[in-house]
């Protein structure tokens, strides 16, 4: 491996750039790091050129440790955005300045600059000045500058981006027969996807610090793992369906199971993508050589030069809600983003208004489905800290946002959703702002029925608010993250499970959303004294250990804690000696209706601990009954 | 009038700047009175004395401006000056580099007082500078005492005290030409230079130095400039010894007071030829659009 990168963390003012980033790129490989900017891939760079300190984490560069080694011992070619080329010097004074601090004689640092001038095209050209180049002149200068004293690998920070469109295509095409003739491994930045696509072997996605996946262009096109990437890389259409045994089924369509579909989720709902180019539309049903998602309505027709796009609306289908692209808020219908080359379309011409039937040829399932969160609020101060959290979280997460506004529908309460708006709109994968005139209970109950939520974060009074919280608990599967005051993006949870429950549920919903913060986790269990007899301890700490196997499965790193005492007080306790800042607790999963309380533990321990984020995770594996003992 | 005007200006534009037309919002007069007005003052109060001294100190040509200014003790001052100058220029250079490069890519604990602290010697009287130096270093004084007793070393009343008031009193000069093109320069061929394997002296020397040095050069010649004609500092920490720490331009008092007013115009017509001849030569080394 020419390059390898183990747990790369860096933080700007405590600001996480770089979040545990694990990499290798093989010899010879052209690696493209693909991300919006902000995202850290340019700081992942830098770190590999040793212009800025690791935090945590080690760098090898030919299996050599370089971690610690100063930019001038790494043997890294660096290309920078702006091209950084020596302003005093000529040209070939540029290129030959890697070889004459490595006291390289005259004769052959001429000879090897004319040969590297020759390879990027500019032969002839070595004796002007750096200003007196084209940008495309000067981007070439500084790869051969960086490629002279054959480095060991080669860093290309966004290097065409400064560039026009046609530059571009034509540089794109020397740099790949330049890095292929010289078999140097690169890593090669940009937030261009269609560069990407050209240039990489393989494609690492990059959003808020973390890559989240890395893959062959069509790999990461075709079958990407997350909602981020299937979105980020072209066009999506992406539905929630039901995973049954017989298959995936959307509405009254199946599609067989082709991969290990059950050991990915236990979740019944499953995440169904696909692309524009995979839909089919016939005028009628019989002609469909494919599964029928139904008749569907032209929305839009619009001219791409080499195909045609359209957008069709499908009328709601039971069990099916649309992810992208999305529809306005309380409508159920579907929308369909599809293309279709010029014969398609001359064969069978559509125009908005007109009706076709839709089919779809393959499907690909996400591994992980996204999240969605709700937040809840009516303009007070504790709803400042959810919506400042929630926010946070959700860029984190990927989660899609609904911003909830309830209770009574004035200019500030719509005011404060604009600036609320405003505060969250960036990073997030989508997110919109929704209001009912009602109390916060009737207006989380009308907003699950339209559609539910993985998480409802709120705002949160251990006083007041426990009533509420119990009552939005009651009707759905939600979990809640409740937020008593503004705290930053949590870096050590405490997680209470509850010794003897077998549920890794408790666990999984938690060590999901920790692994997206890259918080540290403490998995605690407590008992009463009275309880301790009878191999309790060898048996909680089995259940436990089970519990950091399952975290570690998602790259969270777990220690385990046991303690005995009256459950509420060990758990404040270990709060304070921890310094923690969230503690996940679970409540059971009921029937709506049912009536769910917390006045046992979890609200004890809500109005001992009163100012730290707290999640409630629900569990089937809870009983109604078990926390108040 | 239209009729004349027109071949004018095509005049103007072939010869001066094609394709490039000055519009104007003024009447002509309102433009030749703004010229008239900036003219005048700058014949009356600039022109005129110049031309004054110089005619004063050519008063018996050339040769009795020689004759006056090289006479031993008037010879002694002059090269007194330029050499004690000369000797601050270069310490100048070389820490007032050091410090703009410290204010600029350093963080430290006071740097904002530091930064503020630079200018300082341009509000201080320069009297009141001789004094404290005086006071630190005078024969009289503890630590000007230990060093004669050590060393057998005097600053004040001496060579070494003109330098370092003169040090003081030019500062800034060094420091704030040299600051704000070492803020704007571009960090990434520094980086560039490191990814290269650049050491950070040749990093410096090769990379950031070149850009350096047309404002360093031009920081030096003009405290160069200042430093020849400095009198209250010098005055009152050179001692005023001919021959020995009498510089120029408390020779040219000293001529003054005795009388010679051939003397005096000459010197200073010696000292305004030097100082103008190093502004010329910053206007030079100054960047062009």
């Amino acid at each position: 491996m020419s390059i390898v990168l183990e747990h790369l963390t860096k933080r700007y003012d405590g600001h996480l750039v770089v979040n545990n980033v694990s990499l290798e790129v093989g010899d010879g490989e052209f690696f493209v790091l693909l991300g919006s900017s902000g995202s850290g891939k340019t700081t992942i760079l830098s770190l590999v050129a040793g212009l800025v300190p690791v935090d945590q984490g080690r760098i090898l560069l030919h299996n050599r440790d370089v971690t610690y080694l100063p930019p001038q011992e790494r043997k890294v070619g660096f290309v920078f955005q702006n091209y950084a080329l020596f302003q005093s010097m000529t040209v070939s004074e540029n290129v030959e300045f890697g070889l004459s601090i490595r006291k390289v004689s005259a004769a052959e640092r001429r000879r090897r600059s004319d040969e590297l001038l020759e390879l990027v095209g500019l032969s002839g050209l070595g004796n002007r000045k750096p200003w007196q180049l084209s940008g495309g002149q000067q981007q070439r200068v500084a790869l051969a500058r960086a490629l002279a004293y054959q480095p060991d690998v080669l860093l290309l920070d966004e290097p065409l981006g400064a560039l026009d469109a046609k530059i571009r295509t034509e540089l794109r095409r020397n740099l790949k027969s330049i890095q292929r003739k010289l078999g140097v491994a690169t890593i090669f930045v940009t937030h261009d996807q269609e560069e990407a696509f050209d240039l990489a072997d393989r494609i690492g996605i990059m959003s808020f610090g973390r890559l989240l996946e890395v893959g062959t262009p069509d790999d990461l096109y075709r079958r990407p793992q997350t909602e981020f990437v299937a979105s980020f890389l072209g066009t999506a259409n992406q539905l929630v369906g039901n995973l049954t045994p017989e298959g995936i089924e959307v509405g009254a369509w199946h599609f067989p199971i082709f991969n290990n579909l059950q050991q990915m989720s236990q979740d019944r709902r499953v995440q169904v993508l696909f692309r524009p180019e995979d839909v089919a539309l016939t005028p009628d049903v019989a002609n469909l050589d494919c599964p029928r998602l139904g008749k569907a309505v032209v929305e839009e027709v619009a001219f791409g030069g080499a195909y045609e796009r359209l957008r069709l609306r499908l009328p709601a289908i039971s069990g099916v809600r649309s992810i992208s692209p999305p529809v306005p808020f309380g409508s159920d219908s579907i929308l369909v983003d599809t293309t279709r080359s010029p014969e398609q379309a001359s064969r069978f011409p559509l125009q908005p208004g007109d009706q076709a039937w839709v089919g779809v040829h393959r499907i690909h399932v996400l591994a992980h489905p996204g999240l969605s969160f709700l937040i809840l609020t009516d303009g007070s101060f504790r709803s400042q800290a959810a919506l400042d959290l929630g926010g946070q979280i959700a860029r984190l997460a990927h989660a899609r946002v609904t911003v909830l506004g309830c209770g009574k529908l004035d200019k500030a309460l719509q005011s404060h959703l604009q600036e609320a708006r405003k505060q969250l709109g960036s990073g997030l994968v989508s997110l919109e702002a929704i209001t009912f005139e009602s109390d916060p209970v009737q207006a989380v109950q009308q907003a699950i029925e339209q559609r539910p939520h993985d998480l409802i974060i709120m705002g949160f009074n251990h006083q007041e608010d426990l009533p509420t919280t119990e009552q939005i608990l009651d009707f759905g599967e939600h979990h809640l993250l409740l937020v008593p005051r503004p705290q930053p993006v949590p870096g050590k949870a405490l997680i209470c499970v509850s010794g003897g429950e077998p549920g890794k549920d408790d666990v999984l919903f938690a060590g999901r959303l920790v692994r997206h913060l890259s918080a540290d986790a403490t998995l605690l269990t407590v008992a009463a004294p009275a309880r301790t007899e009878g191999g309790w301890w060898d048996r909680s700490e089995r259940y436990l250990e089970s519990g950091v196997r399952s975290l570690s499965l998602l790259g969270v790193p777990a220690k385990t804690v046991l303690r005995t005492g009256t459950v509420p007080e060990e758990i404040c306790a270990e709060m304070r000696n921890g310094s923690y800042d969230m503690l996940v607790m679970g409540a059971p999963l009921t029937r709506p209706g049912e009536g769910i309380s917390l006045a046992g533990v979890v609200g004890q321990t809500l109005s001992m601990v009163p100012d730290i984020a707290t999640l409630i995770v629900r569990s089937h594996f809870i009983a109604q009954g078990s926390w108040n003992r | 009038m239209e009729s004349l005007r027109k071949p004018l200006s095509r005049l103007a534009q072939l010869s001066l700047r094609p394709g490039k037309q000055q519009v104007s919002y003024q009447s002509p007069w309102g433009r030749w009175a703004l010229r008239g007005t900036a003219l005048a003052y700058l014949t009356a109060f600039l022109l005129i004395p110049l031309f004054v001294i110089i005619q004063d100190g050519l008063r018996e040509g050339l040769a009795g401006l020689w004759h006056q200014v090289t006479l031993p003790i008037a010879w002694n001052a002059l090269m007194l000056t330029l050499w004690t100058a000369a000797v601050m220029t270069l310490i100048n250079t070389i820490i007032g580099t050091l410090t703009a490069f410290v204010l600029v890519r350093y963080e430290f604990p006071g740097k904002m007082l530091l930064n503020s602290l630079i200018d300082l010697p341009l509000a201080i009287p320069t009297l009141v500078t001789g004094v404290m130096l005086v006071t630190l270093y005078g024969p009289q004084e503890a630590l000007g005492a230990w060093l004669k007793e050590q060393f057998d070393f005097s600053i004040i009343f001496a060579p070494p005290g003109i330098i370092l008031a003169l040090l003081f009193i030019t500062l800034p000069f060094v420091v704030r030409t040299v600051q704000p093109v070492l803020m704007n320069l571009d960090r990434s061929q520094e980086y560039a230079a490191a990814t290269l394997g650049a050491g950070s002296w040749t990093i410096f020397r090769r990379i950031t130095l070149p850009p350096l040095l047309l404002p360093l050069t031009s920081g030096a010649l003009l405290s160069f400039a200042r430093a020849i004609g400095e009198f209250g500092a010098v005055v009152i920490v050179a001692g005023n010894i001919p021959l020995y720490s009498q510089t120029a331009a408390v020779y040219v008092l000293g001529e003054v007071e005795s009388e010679n007013r051939l003397g005096a115009s000459a010197m200073s017509v010696f000292m305004i030829a030097i100082s103008f001849g190093l502004m010329m030569l910053v206007e030079r080394l100054q960047p062009r659009q």
